[in-house]
C-alpha cells in the first residue's frame, strides 16, 4: 500500500513544485539545469522506493506513476478546466515588435531570452523583426516574423 | 495587483493565441506565493522544523532534576536519531528506569548503550536497570528510528521522581 501512496505523493508533490517554478524553468536545460534535474531525481528516487528495492516495489511505483500520468491525460482530454489547471496557457509576450515588459516582469523573462530563441528558430537579429513571441504551454519561446 | 491588471500590456490578446489574462495573472500569482512558501520552509528546515535543530532539539528535566532526557522532537519516518538519558540515584547502584507511552509503537530501538544490567517488559513499555558510577550518575543513549507517522508521547520515570513526559513526532 505504502509505495502506491509515496508514489502518488511524490507525483504531486514534484508537480505543484514545478508549477511554483513555472513553466520555463527547465524548458531550455543549460548544463547547471541539467545537473539539477539528475540532483532531483536522486532525491526524488530515495523517497519513492523507501528502504525496498525489490523489483516488486520497483514496478509498483512505477505502474501508480503511469497510471496517474495516463489518468490525468485522460482527464485534460475531457475537461478543459483541468488541461488550463495542469498545462497552462500561452502568454503572448511580444507583439509587433514591442515588448510586453509587464508580462515579461511576471513570467521572470528578460529581452535576452527572447532574442535567442529568435535567433535560434528564425535568425531574427533585431526585435522589431518579431510579429510575435509567444510563451508556449511547454516553456518554449515561440517567435512568428514580422512579414516582409 | 489590481491596478497592476488595468496596464495594456495585461490586457487579453485574441490573436495569434486566445488568452485568458485573468487567469494568467493568477498563475503569476501562485508563482509568487509559491516562491514565499518555498523560502519559509527552508528557513523552516535550517531551524528545525523537519528534524534536527533548534525547534526539534528540546531537553527536558524532572521536577526533581533526577532525570535529564536530551532528544529530538521531531522526528522523520525512516531516519534515525539519538537520545540521551541521564539518571542519578544512590553510587555504585542499579537505577530503574522505564520507557513507557507510545515509544515503542512509533519507533525502534536501534541501538542502547551502555546495555542495561537487565531489562524486561512491563505493561506500559520496557524496564531497564542501568548501573551508576561513583558520583551516583547513569546515561543512556538510545538510537531510535522513526517507524511510525504522527504524534507520539511518551514518559520516561524514575520510580520515586517525577515522570519525564516526551511528545514526539514523525514525518512521512
Amino acid at each position: 500500500m505504502d509505495s502506491v501512496l509515496r508514489a502518488a505523493a511524490m507525483y504531486l508533490a514534484l508537480m505543484v513544485l514545478f508549477k511554483i517554478a513555472g513553466r520555463r524553468s527547465l524548458a531550455e536545460l543549460t548544463t547547471f539545469d541539467f545537473v539539477l534535474l539528475m540532483m532531483i531525481g536522486e532525491a526524488t528516487q530515495q523517497a519513492l522506493l523507501g528502504d525496498d528495492f525489490s523489483i516488486t516495489n520497483g514496478i509498483l511505483v512505477i505502474v501508480t506513476l503511469i497510471a496517474i500520468d495516463v489518468g490525468l491525460s485522460l482527464l485534460k482530454q475531457r475537461s478543459s478546466w483541468a488541461s488550463r489547471l495542469i498545462d497552462g496557457e500561452p502568454t503572448i509576450i511580444v507583439e509587433n515588435g514591442k515588448l510586453l515588459r509587464q508580462r515579461l516582469r511576471h513570467a521572470r523573462l528578460v529581452e535576452a531570452d527572447i532574442m535567442e530563441a529568435a535567433r535560434s528558430s528564425q535568425g531574427i537579429e533585431k526585435l522589431e523583426e518579431i510579429k510575435f513571441a509567444i510563451i508556449e504551454r511547454n516553456g518554449k519561446i515561440s517567435v512568428i516574423p514580422q512579414e516582409r | 495587483m489590481n491596478d497592476d491588471a488595468e496596464h495594456p500590456d495585461l490586457h487579453g490578446r485574441k490573436f495569434p493565441v486566445r488568452e485568458d489574462m485573468a487567469y494568467q495573472l493568477k498563475v503569476w500569482r501562485f508563482e509568487r506565493c509559491g516562491w514565499y512558501m518555498l523560502v519559509l520552509l527552508v528557513v523552516l528546515g535550517l531551524a528545525g522544523l523537519f528534524s534536527r535543530g533548534l525547534l526539534s532539539t528540546r531537553d527536558v528535566r524532572s521536577d526533581d532534576g533526577r532525570v535529564r532526557v536530551q532528544y529530538e522532537m521531531f522526528h522523520r519516518n525512516g531516519s534515525t536519531n539519538s537520545m540521551k538519558i541521564s539518571v542519578s540515584g544512590p553510587p555504585e547502584s542499579t537505577v530503574e528506569l522505564e520507557l513507557a507511552g507510545e515509544i515503542l509503537e512509533g519507533f525502534s530501538i536501534e541501538t542502547l548503550q551502555p546495555e542495561p544490567a537487565r531489562a524486561r517488559s512491563s505493561a506500559q513499555g520496557i524496564r531497564l536497570w542501568v548501573q551508576t558510577d561513583t558520583q551516583g550518575q547513569a546515561e543512556l543513549f538510545v538510537t531510535l528510528r522513526g517507524d511510525g507517522l504522527g504524534l507520539f508521547h511518551s514518559r520516561i520515570v524514575l520510580p520515586g521522581s517525577n515522570d519525564v513526559k516526551l511528545a514526539q513526532f514523525i514525518f512521512p
